[in-house]
């Protein structure tokens, strides 16, 4: 579904992410955890498509997005739920519809859109807030509401950045559930968290661990992804919206079938 | 994103920032009256000049036994004056017509006119000279040599009355044009910081929907329909007001200065009227779109 191929990026002037390689495919949980200023941020803000990389590839859907137009980037972005660390909502927007843009940019019906955005609201957050306006929540209840924006469809690909920021118990073992319900309908699900407690609770929940440290991924697993041979000549835009078609080989399998082959 | 929620993007934001929508539609109506008025007062004013000089610099006054030959050689001559644009022979008819249409702008006029006969007015040669800076010297020299005709029994020397109105307009079109000027800066400025005000928002909305996958294109679309509904809204206004005041605004005018109706329009012309129409609601989707900012990568 996602596969990052030694990616690197510059933030003001100093790395932030040195030759990064890291797959989530459909209905695999990846939780990224690594201290204040390891990248993660970058990392996952990379994997979204709302910042380039300065160097290596950002494969979604079988499409290079590092090599795509800028007029193209839409097209790969509505086919991924993003959680910034910062929350980003309309503030003079309420909950509901601030839940239904990410719907109505995809194009679904506005009736259908808005049940949708119910559903997805209550089960990860609360909701009564769904007529408050988002600037008159909380910055935890705005990150549940962003969080909510990010998983409502649900899309292909969710990346979060800590979702569980500044959350009680009740909370973050809501999130957990949010994710687990997410990847089990075949969303490849990267989250990224500073918090190791809360790494913990997603692996429990049947997430896979990567650790992020000075930008570099550490101990990584032996278990990696690689996209299935690309067809450059055929539209980008339109098929990248289809992300569901993505397949994606485990490098596991890839080097297994290769040991069988030889 | 559809048509369904373009649509529905645009009523949202028109209701939240339907305060700065309000100033926006009130600076295009104060820019379509201002452009209203400019075009509508100067032709009125041409029309004024025209009405009240006629274009007439010299008046000559026939003697009564002059024969109409005479008079028609006395045409002839003047024609073929250097710096004469144009003479014309007035009979008493036609002089007693003009005084007539004069008359009827003056409510306090009596009924005494319709008493008159042409035979009381006598026969005249209206000459109208080429205009250049010179114009009252020519004039004021071509009165002197006309005086000393055996055939003319006066001469009115039109030239400083219209010379002096002349100038009075000049002074009134260069007054208004600063008005115009001044008005135009001042409804702009209000323009800009309406549509200035709501760019913040834009500008955090554009960022948002950058994040969710909304194309330039569409994420600018709502910002650009509710400005371009302001403009039309504006301009819509402007029509309406010009229509309704300006008549009453230029009679009065006119009966103030004691002049005969300018004989133009007393409105704008369909094609002006349209041209405003089509060019204020463009003018609010360009404002729409500059005020958009839409980030191609997102710092977020």
């Amino acid at each position: 579904m996602i596969w990052l191929e030694g990616v690197s990026y510059l933030r003001s002037g100093s790395p932030a992410l040195g030759d990064v390689t890291l797959g989530v495919s459909r209905g695999e949980l990846v939780v990224v955890q690594g201290s204040t200023g390891s990248g993660k941020s970058s990392l996952l803000a990379v994997a979204a498509g709302v910042r380039a990389p300065d160097s290596g590839a950002v494969w979604i859907a079988d499409h290079n997005i590092a090599g795509l137009q800028a007029s193209s980037l839409p097209y790969v972005r509505r086919n991924v739920g993003y959680l910034s660390s910062e929350p980003l909502l309309i503030p003079d927007e309420t909950v509901l519809e601030n839940i239904m843009l990410a719907l109505a940019v995809r194009g679904q019906p506005i009736d259908s859109a808005e049940a949708d955005a119910r559903e997805t609201l209550a089960m990860v957050a609360d909701s009564a807030w769904e007529n408050r306006q988002a600037r008159s929540l909380s910055s935890g209840q705005q990150r549940l509401v962003a969080l909510a924006r990010a998983l409502v469809g649900p899309p292909p690909l969710v990346v979060v950045d800590e979702p569980a920021s500044g959350m009680g118990a009740d909370e973050r073992e809501g999130i957990v559930r949010a994710l687990v319900w997410a990847r089990d309908r075949g969303c490849a699900v990267l989250c990224a968290t500073s918090d190791p407690s809360f790494a913990q609770m997603v692996v429990e929940a049947g997430g896979r661990r990567v650790d992020l440290e000075g930008g570099r991924i550490v101990g990584a697993p032996a278990i990696g992804l690689v996209p299935r041979p690309v067809d450059f000549t055929s539209d980008s835009a339109s098929q990248v919206q289809n992300a569901e078609s993505a397949e994606v080989i485990r490098l596991s399998e890839r080097r297994s079938s290769g040991e069988e082959s030889s | 994103m559809t048509l369904a929620w373009i649509i529905r993007r645009a009523r949202r934001q028109t209701t939240a920032t339907r305060r700065a929508l309000l100033a926006a539609a009130g600076s295009f109506l104060v820019l379509g009256l201002v452009g209203g008025v400019t075009i509508l007062g100067l032709r009125a004013t041409r029309g004024w000049m025209n009405t009240v000089g006629q274009g007439v610099h010299v008046i000559a006054f026939l003697r009564e036994d002059l024969e109409p030959d005479q008079a028609a050689q006395l045409v002839e001559l003047l024609q073929r004056r250097p710096g004469v644009a144009r003479v014309r022979l007035i009979d008493p008819a036609e002089a007693l017509e003009r005084l007539r249409t004069a008359a009827r702008t003056v409510p306090t006029a009596g009924s005494w006119l319709t008493d008159l006969e042409p035979g009381y007015f006598p026969r005249s040669v209206e000459v109208s000279l080429t205009p250049s800076a010179d114009l009252s010297q020519r004039a004021a020299e071509l009165s002197r040599r006309l005086q000393g005709l055996p055939s003319v029994a006066g001469v009115d020397a039109m030239t400083e009355g219209v010379a002096r109105l002349a100038a009075w307009v000049r002074f009134g079109q260069r007054l208004g044009w600063a008005v115009v000027v001044a008005a135009s800066i001042a409804a702009f400025s209000l323009l800009v910081s309406a549509v200035l005000r709501g760019r913040e928002a834009r500008r955090r909305q554009a960022q948002v929907l950058v994040i969710l996958g909304e194309t330039a294109g569409n994420i600018r679309l709502p910002a650009n329909i509710a400005l371009a509904a302001a403009g039309l809204t504006g301009t819509l206004a402007a029509l309406v007001v010009l229509r309704l005041a300006w008549p009453m605004l230029l009679t009065a005018v006119e009966r103030a200065l004691g002049i005969a109706p300018a004989p133009v329009g007393h409105f704008l012309g369909l094609w002006e009227a349209a041209a405003g129409l089509l060019v204020a609601p463009l003018l609010g989707w360009v404002l729409g779109y500059l005020s958009t900012p839409v980030p191609g990568w997102v710092d977020a």
